[in-house]
């Protein structure tokens, strides 16, 4: 009878609790096209940006995000030391570090989390959660908070850690490295999971690229592309990441992947406690007025690449800042996935591609496959006046 | 390997910091530019494209970043468009991943990317601001 | 798996905070306010608040304190207040006292003032 039913999974709780819509076309139970609706959310971050001074927007832009806020906190504060000549401190920038790769393996656990609930799966949701808090404190106890570390300030860090915090740092480290070998072995063995995930929403490395898709699903796609690694910034030079690559492109791959980057940032986080350089990691004076010029500040938010374009004209405030989240890229452009998968799959391949709405922001997306499929009007298809192909 | 380096001199692209590249283009020239960057380097993809407002000199820049996976390169093409009549060439048909990042530059700046069939207004703002026909990152927007 | 599943017979992971405290570290950042004996009424953490949470308003007419010519001291509104603790930051001398109290949801809005005069009384016996 009908041909294409269309269903819209969300805004709310398709799989994840956030507001997006994926308007699903469906033939049969195999999705046809996928029109990607957000803009639930567009908070004006830009233009706010804009109107407060260089020292605020630190605290304004590290507030995009919830799960990832140091690394935003990170892209803006390296772009304006860029632009005002500052260098921070070695021991700074070790400090920085730490706090980034614990949130991206905090992040990992939550969203490897997230799959597992939304593949019905609670429990081992719920155990996930529970270690990942772990983590959560020890954000707190170097930072201050277990979600907004607020740490970065221009030319250095806000607080200094204590040789007693990075030993127990140290000490849940090795608590949190067994666990995820132990969730990997999880993911990598389990039936249902296998099952669910395998080959499922599958992505070619051409594809991943011109889509500009980025993070953990460019990798999982076989593409070798890491900032930490290519593009280096605070201490990265100097621990030197390994990539971590897969070539299936499914959604398993993209999941497994996150668990092997939370091991490598166990590694990095201890190589960063050994290594640390002494001397004071925080600023006396915060300089408070930039130079003409723009810089593309880029890192490697757990998601993916997070761009900042920040432009000056001189004086106390930015001229424009420009914020590019993984997201934006990662959930938008990635309608083509969908095709030709089934309904039941499409919460997992959401989810596998890590969305974070209040990253994306804004955005409202018609990603049809373009040109090759034209939409027909119900009407004319129940008359069999134009016959699909 | 890539051909990359012959396509920076050809198109005489200027250092300006370590892995960063500047490029300026005509807004005719764009187009070919991208197609002749991606025949180039295949190992490329458009990270973002990001417009910058400059009312005193009546033109809107959109600065178009590449980053080459291979050799480890940010390829910033830079375009200027008048404030008064923004269009340019659409690239989605080359790169399909500029589809958000055209779509976040014709809602929040009022550029127009010819070519485009997705491009609408309110694809992120609230409606209120659309219907009041406003570009709430022009430095001229009043009301936001 | 069934290792993980006898793991959930071991003991309740969460606590119930209404009855038990919640266990939080002596690095939280929580409730701040300023020693009315050190402020100097320079307002810089209200130039830097990204919330503008922080207002300056009067000292107490029976109040005066050499180091604070212009005779203002911030009071910090809590409901606003996102903790960044730029203030205690910017602060040139370290005038805000810090503690990890958290538990700050109530009916009424809460602010600074009434912590902050407590420090002038101190100050005056001592």
């Amino acid at each position: 009878m009908a041909k294409y039913v269309e269903v819209p999974v969300g805004p709310q709780h398709p799989a994840l609790h956030e507001p997006i819509m994926l308007r699903v076309k469906l033939d049969g139970e195999v999705v046809e096209g996928v029109d990607i609706v957000t803009g639930y959310n567009h908070r004006g971050v830009e233009k706010l940006g804009e109107k407060n001074s260089w020292v605020r927007d630190i605290y304004i832009f590290s507030r995009i995000c919830g799960i990832c806020n140091a690394v935003h906190a990170q892209t803006y504060t390296q772009g304006v030391e860029k632009l005002m000549g500052v260098e921070p401190p070695p021991r700074a920038k070790y400090i920085r570090t730490i706090v980034m790769e614990l949130e991206r393996i905090h992040s990992h656990m939550l969203i490897n989390a997230v799959m597992a609930e939304a593949i019905g799966f609670d429990t081992l949701f719920m155990l996930i959660m529970r270690d990942r808090e772990r983590v959560m404190h020890l954000k707190e106890i170097i930072t201050g908070q277990r979600v907004h570390a607020d740490i970065h300030i221009i030319g250095g860090v806000k607080r200094d850690l204590k040789p007693e915090t990075a030993e127990k740092v140290l000490r849940v480290l090795d608590y949190i490295e067994a666990r995820l070998k132990h969730y990997k072995k999880v993911f990598e063995e389990d039936y249902t999971i296998r099952k669910r995930l395998e080959d499922v929403g599958k992505i070619s490395k051409q594809e991943a690229l011109k889509h500009s898709l980025v993070g953990p699903v460019l990798r999982a796609s076989g593409v070798p592309s890491d900032v930490r690694v290519d593009d280096p910034y605070s201490a990265y030079d100097e621990l030197k990441p390994n990539i971590v690559v897969r070539h299936e492109g499914d959604s398993l791959a993209r999941m497994l992947l996150r668990w092997d980057e939370a091991l490598e940032s166990v590694r990095l986080i201890r190589a960063a406690i050994k290594n640390m350089p002494k001397g004071n990691p925080v600023p006396k004076a915060i300089k408070r007025a930039a130079g003409k010029g723009e810089v593309f500040s880029r890192v490697e938010a757990p998601r993916g690449e997070l761009i900042y374009h920040i432009v000056s004209t001189g004086g106390p405030k930015p001229y424009r800042i420009k914020v590019r989240t993984p997201s934006f890229n990662n959930i938008v452009n990635s309608g083509f996935a969908y095709i030709g998968e089934r309904l039941a799959d499409v919460p997992v391949i959401l989810t596998s591609f890590d969305p974070c709405i209040s990253c994306t922001e804004r955005v409202l997306v018609v990603d049809e496959k373009k040109g090759l499929r034209k939409w027909v009007p119900f009407m004319a298809l129940s008359r069999g006046e134009i016959r699909v192909a | 390997m890539t051909e990359l380096p012959s396509f920076l001199s050809r198109w005489g692209a200027e250092e300006v910091g370590p892995h960063r590249l500047v490029i300026r283009v005509e807004k005719d020239k764009l187009r070919d530019a991208v197609k002749d960057l991606v025949s180039a380097d295949e190992m490329i993809y458009l990270s973002t494209m990001s417009a910058v407002d400059y009312p005193e000199r009546g033109v809107i820049e959109l600065n178009y970043f590449f980053w080459s996976v291979t050799e480890k390169k940010g390829i910033i093409i830079k375009v200027e468009v008048p404030r008064d009549k923004p269009e340019i060439d659409t690239i989605t048909d080359i790169l399909p991943g500029a589809n958000n990042a055209e779509l976040e530059a014709h809602d929040l700046f009022g550029v127009v990317f010819k070519g485009n069939k997705s491009l609408r207004r309110g694809f992120l703002l609230p409606p209120e601001i659309v219907e009041a026909g406003i570009y709430p990152l022009r430095k001229d927007a009043k009301g936001v | 798996m069934r290792e993980v599943i006898s793991n959930i017979f071991s003991r309740p992971a969460t606590i119930q905070y209404p009855r038990e405290p919640a266990a939080v570290s002596s690095e939280y950042r929580g409730l701040h306010y300023p020693d009315l004996n050190k402020c100097i009424g320079c307002s810089l953490c209200m130039v830097d608040c990204p919330a503008n949470a922080i207002k300056m308003v009067k000292l107490p007419p029976d109040y005066t304190n050499p180091k604070n010519p212009r005779g203002i001291y911030p009071v910090v509104d809590y409901g606003k207040c996102v903790f960044c603790y730029q203030c205690v930051f910017v602060c040139p001398v370290k005038a805000y006292i810090t503690s990890n109290k958290f538990d700050m949801a109530d009916y009424v809005t809460h602010n600074s003032q009434a912590l902050s005069l407590k420090t002038i009384r101190k100050g005056d016996k001592g």
